[in-house]
């Protein structure tokens, strides 16, 4: 076939992906059913624990700017975050590790298609998906009780309906940057079970909104979970466009940063990725 | 002396294969695939024995130099049938992946159909494939149907000709009924069909197999060998095949090339690896009357006495005068003289590769185990 156009339609590729994935997935429903329960029962755990935390508080640090129903959105953005990564990209981080300690990934390498896309998309964990709907109902809760509360209630912004999107798309992009570029690292390291743990460990930060790191120990790791590891403004930046009344002077410089991190992170994760598949050994077949 | 033959640039007969001759006489094709001093070499870890030898490998670790290509030159021209031969370890897989670009090399080039593999540029790897016998590449828990739908994605073959192309190979491998039943679910070599069929729906120009017959049984090997040998007469693609199975490569390729300790030790046809590395000849012979020769060893080593019929192999250049003599003291209804069975013919030039250091790479450097 030469001369044709050598470029796969990446959009389709992406619908038989998340097609023959949820086909999978169907194929084995007891287990399919079963993982939805799991992942939604673990949500309604963390809330459950929150909703605890706030009968002995009414918010995270006094004029933080987080009350419990802005608590709230936070989380749910939380949700949203972790339901799109547990979804589309943890099963393939976790399966790229794998392919290449097993030299599988090898089909991957033969294949006219951008080798980070195939090795990123191919598997979708459809149940992970179902966390959206708590998520989703818990914003609009959340929202309703702000924008109805008798004192100082909320005002959505329009623009915060693109914006608080938008950041999510931010968000994920940077925490699939850091997790597929520590799945990368396996050439290198042979395995990386510890790296993978080390991902939890990291991501841990950024469920909790950037304000309570303060003091001696809070600060220090404020900054590097801002600027190193940009993990703490993947939640907070389109958190604060919901939650907080629209304010550019007050989130607007943290959400160029955003912007500017995500970019930054996405290349970081290329080089990584292209510099891993270059050293890339192949394990005997 | 062997190691001299090792070094030197065998004849090829390869040339002959598939050729096209041009109004004035001369050979017109091009080589599909040239390959000059390719060299592949890579650390392994040393994992020494016992908990303080692990404990001392987390702070002073030893790797080991394996040098699994060294200096490979091969050119092989488009329509040929090519069997890759060698023991395990000796570097045919290695170069398969290096010229599928699934690695890069340590040094030397490549090119296949004007391609550099290792750019891994999308114009390329729409053009070749590589089957691996031990490795699977379709969706496990779900029908080939689905994998073969998704590669068509990817190679962006229009529907037409995905449909028709699919009809013909599941046609021509029998696997119809078997498209909607999961991979997990069909036998070995069901599920090597449906691998074929996933790397040629795109009509790969150049087709790299690795061991596709490992592990099937008999009547799946020959169907599996029906189906190279018809597929590629057809469409007239360029094969480079791996094959432990010498049935396999009687079956489909005039040329070998067998490869040893990373280097190319012989490339030529099938009758030349006898003529090259098979000293003996086996004659078997139908004795007429009671009488026998009491002792065998002056004429050659037995291989098999039931009754009068006595199996020898006898050394090529003594053949005539040890029939000569047989004749003349014996009384014999019959004899044949043939070479021996390729897989004898290929272990004895393994080993007589194994046996010969080549200079600069002692032995212990390529050990068992470790497959490339």
């Amino acid at each position: 076939m030469p001369g044709e156009s050598v470029h796969p339609s990446y959009i389709r590729v992406l619908l038989t992906f998340m097609r023959n994935s949820l086909v999978r997935d169907m194929s084995f429903r007891s287990n399919f059913v079963i993982e939805s329960v799991a992942s939604t029962s673990w949500v309604f755990m963390n809330l459950g624990f929150y909703l605890l935390i706030f009968r002995y508080t009414n918010e995270i640090g006094a004029g933080s700017g987080w009350g419990k129903y802005e608590f709230f959105v936070f989380l749910s953005t939380t949700m949203f975050i972790n339901s799109i990564i547990e979804a589309l990209f943890m099963p393939n981080a976790q399966e790229f590790s794998e392919l290449i300690r097993t030299g599988n990934l090898d089909f991957a390498l033969l294949k006219p298609i951008d080798t980070q896309f195939l090795v990123s998309c191919r598997r979708c964990d459809w149940s992970s998906l179902a966390n959206w709907l708590v998520g989703g109902s818990l914003l609009v809760y959340s929202l309703r009780q702000l924008t109805a509360r008798a004192e100082n209630p909320l005002q959505i912004h329009p623009l915060a309906f693109v914006l608080y999107p938008f950041f999510i798309v931010c968000g994920v992009a940077i925490l699939y940057s850091l997790m597929i570029s520590l799945s990368a690292s396996s050439v290198w390291l042979g395995r990386n079970q510890t790296l993978y743990n080390f991902w939890f460990y990291i991501t841990n930060f950024s469920r909790y909104p950037m304000e309570i790191y303060g003091g001696t120990y809070g600060t220090p790791l404020r900054a590097v979970f801002t600027f190193v590891i940009p993990v703490l403004i993947v939640v907070n930046v389109p958190a604060r466009w919901m939650a907080w009344p629209f304010d550019v002077a007050r989130s607007g410089p943290l959400s160029l940063f955003a912007v500017a991190a995500t970019l930054a992170s996405l290349m970081f994760s290329r080089w990584v990725f292209l510099r891993a598949l270059e050293s890339y050994r192949s394990a005997s077949s | 002396m062997l190691a001299t033959r090792c070094l030197s640039r065998p004849p090829r007969l390869g040339l002959q294969v598939g050729r096209t001759v041009g109004a004035g006489g001369s050979v017109e094709r091009m080589p599909i695939i040239e390959i000059e001093r390719l060299c592949k070499s890579y650390q392994v870890y040393q994992k020494k024995e016992g908990l303080w030898a692990s404990v001392r490998g987390l702070f002073r670790r030893e790797y080991r130099q394996v040098e699994a290509v060294r200096g490979i030159d091969l050119t092989v021209e488009q329509g040929e049938f090519v069997a890759f031969l060698g023991p395990n370890g000796a570097g045919k897989t290695t170069t398969l992946k290096l010229l599928s670009g699934v690695i890069h090399p340590t040094s030397g080039t490549a090119r296949v159909m004007g391609h550099v593999p290792w750019k891994r540029e999308n114009a390329y790897r729409r053009r070749f494939a590589l089957v691996m016998g031990q490795k699977n590449q379709l969706w496990w828990d779900l029908p080939a149907q689905e994998s073969f739908r998704l590669h068509q994605q990817i190679y962006r073959i229009p529907t037409s000709s995905f449909h028709q192309t699919l009809d013909e190979l599941c046609q021509l491998l029998d696997v119809k009924n078997l498209l909607n039943q999961p991979v997990r679910e069909l036998s070995l070599g069901e599920r090597m069909k449906m691998e074929l069929i996933a790397a040629l729906l795109h009509a790969p120009e150049v087709l790299f197999l690795d061991e596709p017959t490992i592990g099937l049984d008999v009547v799946a090997q020959h169907n599996i060998q029906h189906f190279l040998r018809t597929y590629q007469q057809t469409k007239q693609i360029t094969i480079l095949l791996t094959s432990h199975y010498m049935k396999d490569v009687l079956a489909l390729c005039k040329r070998l090339v067998i490869i040893a300790q990373g280097q190319i030790c012989y490339d030529g046809s099938l009758t030349g690896i006898i003529d090259r590395f098979s000293t003996d000849k086996v004659v078997t012979l139908l004795f007429g009357g009671d009488r026998l020769p009491s002792q065998w060893e002056p004429l050659g080593r037995v291989l098999e006495v039931v009754g009068p019929k006595v199996k020898l192999r006898v050394e090529r250049q003594r053949v005539a005068q040890v029939l000569a003599s047989l004749l003349a003291d014996y009384s014999i209804e019959d004899v044949s003289v043939e070479d021996p069975p390729l897989e004898e013919v290929i272990a004895d030039a393994f080993n007589q590769v194994s046996r010969t250091s080549v200079p600069g790479a002692p032995l212990d450097r390529i050990v068992p185990g470790t497959r490339v």
